[in-house]
């Protein structure tokens, strides 16, 4: 488990970065989430 | 028994990667001029500030969605936009169920606060929003509406409180 542990802190900073400067990626969140949540609020 | 627990955390810690990401994305665009999508932005800062008589509001019927900011709080997003015998409204739908009311909390901070600013081709405008529950005007609302969007807006379910509706009025 401690490997899985970090592997999660990695990813959670990546993710963040990610969706904070690369050009996009917080877009295709934002659309990704958009989908789910107009299917829940139907 | 520990499997069971270490398939939960594995689970939880998996669903932690989409969570950050949308929390990140939202906290991102609240530091933006204007929204993007769903999630709100923050002040409407560009675009020239409308001064002198009230529009022609017809030019709206051409675009598909507008940006609105509350004054109180200073909030911004994107929403549809319509308009009816000269006047300007907008509305929120999925005001009856309770993921649309945690979702859409604009409607009712502008049912407090009413002062907003809308963004339409790049000029902003001072505007102040006024519900309307009832009343023969939800017939041209409705009807403008559905000629512009495929909505589900209908007297009959803003009447019920399923959608609400404001009047984007001048702001005195």
């Amino acid at each position: 488990m401690k490997y899985f542990y970090r592997f999660i802190l990695v990813a959670l900073i990546v993710t963040v970065i990610a969706v904070a400067f690369i050009p996009g990626v917080d877009d295709y969140i934002e659309q990704t989430f958009q989908q789910y949540v107009g299917r829940a609020a139907r | 028994m520990k499997i069971a627990k270490n398939v939960i955390i594995v689970v939880l810690g998996l669903l932690l990667i989409p969570v950050t990401a949308v929390g990140t994305a939202a906290v991102k665009q609240r530091f933006a001029d204007g929204p993007n999508r769903v999630f709100s932005g923050g002040r409407l800062v560009a675009g020239d500030l409308h001064t002198g008589p009230e529009p022609d509001w017809s030019f709206v019927k051409d675009i598909p969605t507008i940006e609105m900011q509350l004054v109180e709080p200073a909030r911004s997003r994107r929403i549809w936009v319509a308009e009816a015998e000269g006047k300007l409204y907008v509305w929120s739908g999925y005001m009856s169920t309770a993921v649309g009311r945690l979702w859409k909390r604009w409607p009712v901070q502008a049912e407090r606060d009413g002062r907003a600013v809308l963004r339409i081709n790049g000029t902003r405008y001072e505007r102040q929003l006024a519900r309307i529950t009832s009343g023969d005007v939800l017939d041209g609302i409705s009807a403008a509406i559905g000629s512009k969007y495929p909505s589900e807006t209908t007297r009959a379910s803003v009447e019920a409180g399923e959608a609400w509706v404001f009047e984007a009025a001048p702001r005195n």
